[in-house]
Parts: structure tokens; C-alpha cells; sequence
């Protein structure tokens, strides 16, 4: 029973992703003012894409259309420690937060790979830059998460939801404060949102992800384009778990797990129409910048770690 | 009334993680009317630990304050400061003198070290010491952001956050001045931000801009 939970919870990140990408981009489209596409949209576009033929460049080796797997799988690996019903995981046992940053990693070097081995020189410039921002980006995800397993005496997501839980609304701690801001900062870095990137432009300049998709078509771009939604479902669910877990079931009962998912749905409503606010008010920042953005996420992490010292709540 | 106590006592603990995120965003604002609007979110998380105070103590003049806080330093000298930016019509940006980042780590490492010079004295008198942490750490960034920016409205902002540290060590270490004191204090801030408002207005209309490091060339 709770097996089935746990693969149901991973199965519905998984599945629910690309309808998550539809829904934030319908709210932005009204915040804007505009009709925008239907929120099922992202399913007919992975569908079209997947019946398309794989184009692959001459000069490309076999790693070009193994990439896109790879991003795939590890990303779909890493949906599997997070905790969204229940405060467990499939993977809860043996894996803790740094498996997870570092199976995104792996399919953020697979993303890298792939680009650069298409032989564009987009390809190249994308994977460089996306390889500025992850290691940018890595130390503060890193900081964040360790400031709340310190205070939950576990590095198992898991137990640190399940610590969460039991904690009272009210007693809100500096360290929660701050390592809340220091993982939302991340968050959008990670996702390649505004104001890091952005993810519906071709410009030049600015893309970052765009850029080393651009040579890949059909299934492989379909495997990446699902890969990122995922992802942004992945982040958004470790967000609600860390810092609004409650809600979620504590026992496995049918009563408990129907009104888990509901108020998981409400939250993650509630954060994709944060995150079209967020989208639609804020201009994408320079490539420069982006530096600069995340090392103030690196002092708030800091801070957050060290903070857990002052008594800890 | 239980619930309300309740609420006062939360008020109290859990504003001084608010006022430092406060305190770190301002280290890190690009924008003028950025900063002036998180003076004015701070200024009002200092209202709510005044009418906590209020509450607990059961002081009319403690309200008294709660309200003059409110009018003076939320409403008026932000609204003032605002209008201030508009007319002087200089560019939105801060352009301060180092990098946010910088700025925001020089800010983490001020509220560490107001934690532990305060934490002794904390543990001795019986003085809530996240509030008192707190109120140290907005002394040293207001401080701080008076010379680490170079806009001259930035360091009245600078001053501000300064001065809401100052009330705020006041409240926490004896519950509030008298309230005479306060309003010659009050009378004194609102003269300050006057004449530093007439000020750069001069220094707009004599040098075309309002970055005090040029300033430096009238020398000699």
C-alpha cells in the first residue's frame, strides 16, 4: 500500500509535469492580458514530437541522441527522493539530498553533453553558460538544504519533511526564513526562469536552455523538453515539502492521502501563480548579472547554516 | 485573549527574522524606490513589535508611539522620499560601489557578529535577544549601506535603517523611551530627513547629479 503511494506520488510529478508548464503559462498569458494556449497544450506538443523523426547531424557521435535519455532518466530518478503525499519517498531509504543535487547535476552534464556534441556552435555557448550557472547554483542549493537537515538531525528528505510536520506554523526560525530564500533563488535558477533565463526566447544573447536543445528534434526533444518540465515540478515539490509541508498525510490512510493531494494541489497552484507573477513583473536579467544573483543567494545560504548554531529555532 | 497574548508573544520573537530579511534586502536593492519601500516594510514590522509591547505592557503611551511609528515612518517619510526620487528625476538605479552580492555578505557577516556581541548580554539581563541581535545588526547596516552607497537619497535611507536600530535597541532593553523623549526624537527625525530633502535638491541643481563620490573634487 504505501509502495504504491510512493510510486504514485513519483508517477504524478512525472505525468502532471508538462500539465504544470501548461497551467503557469496560461496564468502568465492572463496575467498579461492575453488568451494564451490551452493548458493541455505541452501533452499535444510532447505527442507531435514523438512521432517526428529523430534528426541527427553528420558529424554528431552516438552521445547525441543518448543525452537526451540520460537527462531524462536521471531527472525521473530524482523525482523518486522527494517526498509529495506522505513524508516519504520510494528512494527515501537510501538516498538523501545530496543524491538528489547530484542526479540533477548528472542530467544537467548529460544536457551539456548532448548540446555540444550537435556541432553548433549554439550548442557550445548554451552549454557554457549552463555550466556557469550550475556551479553558481550548486552551493547554494547545497547550503539551503543543509541548513534545515541540521535542523532536522537527518540528510533523508524525508525525515526532514516528516520533522516539518511535526513543527507548529507559528514558530517561524530564521534558519527557514533564510534558507527559504536561498532555495527559491536557486529554484529559478535551476528551472531557467525569469530572471535567469528565459525559457520561451530564441534570443541570441540571452538563452541559455534553448541554446543546447537547438539542434535536437523529434523524441530527443521531446525527452528534453519533458526532462525540464519535470524538473520544475521536482523543484516546486521539494519547496512545498521543505517549507509548507503541512497537509500532507501522516498515516496511510485512504481519508488522510484524498485530502493530501487535494491541499497539494491548492499549494502548487498557489506557487505556479507566484511563480507567472513572478515571471511577469520581473525583466529577464543581463548574463552578468546572473553571477552577482546568485552569490547573494550563497550569503543567504551561509547565513542560514550558521544561524543554525543560535539555538536553532 | 489568550489567543491575542499569544499572538503579541509571536509578534515579538518571529518580527527580528523578518526585520534581518529586510535588512539583507536592502543590502541587496538595485532601486532607489526598492530600498524606500523596504524601509517602509521594516518601519512596520517595528509598528507591530511596538503594539505587541503595547499589549504585554498595557501602556497607553506605548500606543501612542505604536501610532506616531506608524503615521511617521510607514506613511510620511517614505511617501516624502518617493516623491523626493520623482522630482529629482535622477536615474533609478543605485549604482552603489560594490556588487550586491558583496553587499549582502558584508550584511550576513554584521548580523553574525551583532549575534554574538549581543548573546553575553542577552543571557545576563533578561533581554529577548533575537530582537536585540536584530536591532544591533540594523545600527551596522545602516551604517553600512551610508557608505557603501553613493547616491545621496541611499544614505538617508542608510541614516533611517540607523535610526529605526537605535528605537528598536530602546524598545527591546527597556520597553520603550518616555514618551516626551520619543517625540523630540520623532520632531528631530522629521527636521533631519527636511533639511537632508532641501539638501539634495542643491546638490541636484549644482552638480546635475546626486553622486557624492564626485563630491570630492571641491576640496582645497
Amino acid at each position: 500500500m504505501t509502495m504504491l503511494i510512493h510510486f504514485l506520488q513519483a508517477l504524478m510529478i512525472v505525468f502532471g509535469a508538462p500539465l504544470l508548464r501548461g497551467v503557469v503559462s496560461k496564468m502568465k498569458a492572463r496575467i498579461q492580458r492575453r488568451q494564451g494556449a490551452s493548458i493541455w497544450r505541452p501533452y499535444a506538443d510532447l505527442g507531435k514530437l514523438f512521432r517526428k523523426e529523430d534528426l541527427v547531424p553528420p558529424l554528431a557521435s552516438p552521445v547525441f541522441r543518448a543525452a537526451p535519455r540520460g537527462v531524462f532518466c536521471a531527472t525521473t530518478v530524482a523525482v523518486l527522493l522527494i517526498p509529495v503525499f506522505r513524508p516519504a519517498a520510494l528512494l527515501g531509504g537510501p538516498g538523501d539530498f545530496v543524491l538528489l543535487v547530484s542526479l540533477l547535476a548528472l542530467a544537467r552534464f548529460c544536457l551539456v553533453l548532448g548540446g555540444m556534441d550537435g556541432g553548433g556552435a549554439f550548442g557550445g555557448m548554451g552549454g557554457s553558460r549552463e555550466a556557469l550557472v550550475s556551479a553558481l547554483a550548486e552551493a547554494p542549493f547545497l547550503l539551503g538544504l543543509t541548513a534545515v537537515s541540521i535542523l532536522a538531525r537527518s540528510t533523508q528528505l524525508a525525515r526532514i519533511v516528516d520533522w516539518t510536520l511535526r513543527q507548529n506554523f507559528f514558530d517561524i526560525s530564521a534558519v527557514h526564513i533564510l534558507a527559504l530564500s536561498t532555495l527559491a533563488m536557486v529554484a529559478i535558477a535551476e528551472t531557467g526562469r525569469i530572471p535567469v533565463d528565459n525559457p520561451t526566447t530564441h534570443l541570441e544573447l540571452t538563452m541559455i536552455h534553448e541554446a543546447m536543445v537547438l539542434e535536437h528534434s523529434g523524441p530527443s526533444l521531446a525527452f528534453l523538453e519533458w526532462a525540464n518540465s519535470v524538473k520544475l515540478g521536482l523543484i516546486m515539490s521539494l519547496l512545498i515539502g521543505l517549507f509548507f509541508p503541512w497537509g500532507m498525510a501522516a498515516e496511510p490512510s485512504l481519508l488522510a492521502i484524498a485530502l493530501a493531494v487535494a491541499a497539494y494541489l491548492v499549494k502548487m497552484l498557489a506557487l505556479a501563480l507566484i511563480l507567472a507573477l513572478v515571471e511577469s513583473s520581473i525583466a529577464k536579467m543581463r548574463m552578468y548579472a546572473v553571477p552577482d544573483f546568485l552569490g547573494v543567494a550563497s550569503a543567504t545560504g551561509v547565513l542560514a547554516v550558521v544561524f543554525t548554531v543560535f539555538g536553532g529555532r | 485573549m489568550d489567543l491575542v497574548q499569544l499572538a503579541a508573544g509571536k509578534t515579538f520573537s518571529s518580527s527580528a527574522v523578518f526585520l534581518l530579511l529586510t535588512v539583507l534586502l536592502l543590502a541587496a536593492a538595485r532601486r532607489v524606490s526598492t530600498a524606500i519601500i523596504l524601509f517602509s516594510l521594516q518601519s512596520a514590522i517595528i509598528t507591530a513589535q511596538v503594539m505587541a509591547t503595547a499589549y504585554t505592557e498595557k501602556s497607553a503611551e506605548a500606543w501612542v508611539v505604536a501610532a506616531m511609528v506608524f503615521a511617521l515612518k510607514v506613511v510620511a517619510i517614505p511617501s516624502a522620499l518617493l516623491w523626493l526620487v520623482e522630482r529629482l528625476k535622477s536615474p533609478r538605479a543605485i549604482q552603489p560601489s560594490i556588487s550586491s552580492a558583496k553587499a549582502v555578505f558584508v550584511a550576513a557577516l554584521m548580523i553574525l557578529l551583532s549575534y554574538t556581541v549581543v548573546q553575553p548580554y542577552a543571557r545576563e539581563s533578561r533581554v529577548p535577544e533575537d530582537a536585540l541581535a536584530a536591532a544591533v545588526a540594523l545600527i551596522l547596516t545602516g551604517a553600512f549601506l551610508m557608505v557603501s552607497q553613493r547616491k545621496a537619497i541611499m544614505q538617508i535611507v542608510g541614516l533611517l535603517v540607523l535610526e529605526n536600530g537605535i528605537f528598536l535597541a530602546a524598545l527591546t532593553t527597556t520597553f520603550g523611551m518616555p514618551l516626551v523623549i520619543e517625540i523630540g526624537v520623532f520632531f528631530d527625525l522629521l527636521m533631519g530627513i527636511f533639511i537632508m530633502g532641501v539638501f539634495a535638491f542643491r546638490i541636484r541643481d549644482t552638480f546635475e547629479h546626486l553622486d557624492v563620490t564626485k563630491l570630492r573634487r571641491l576640496r582645497g
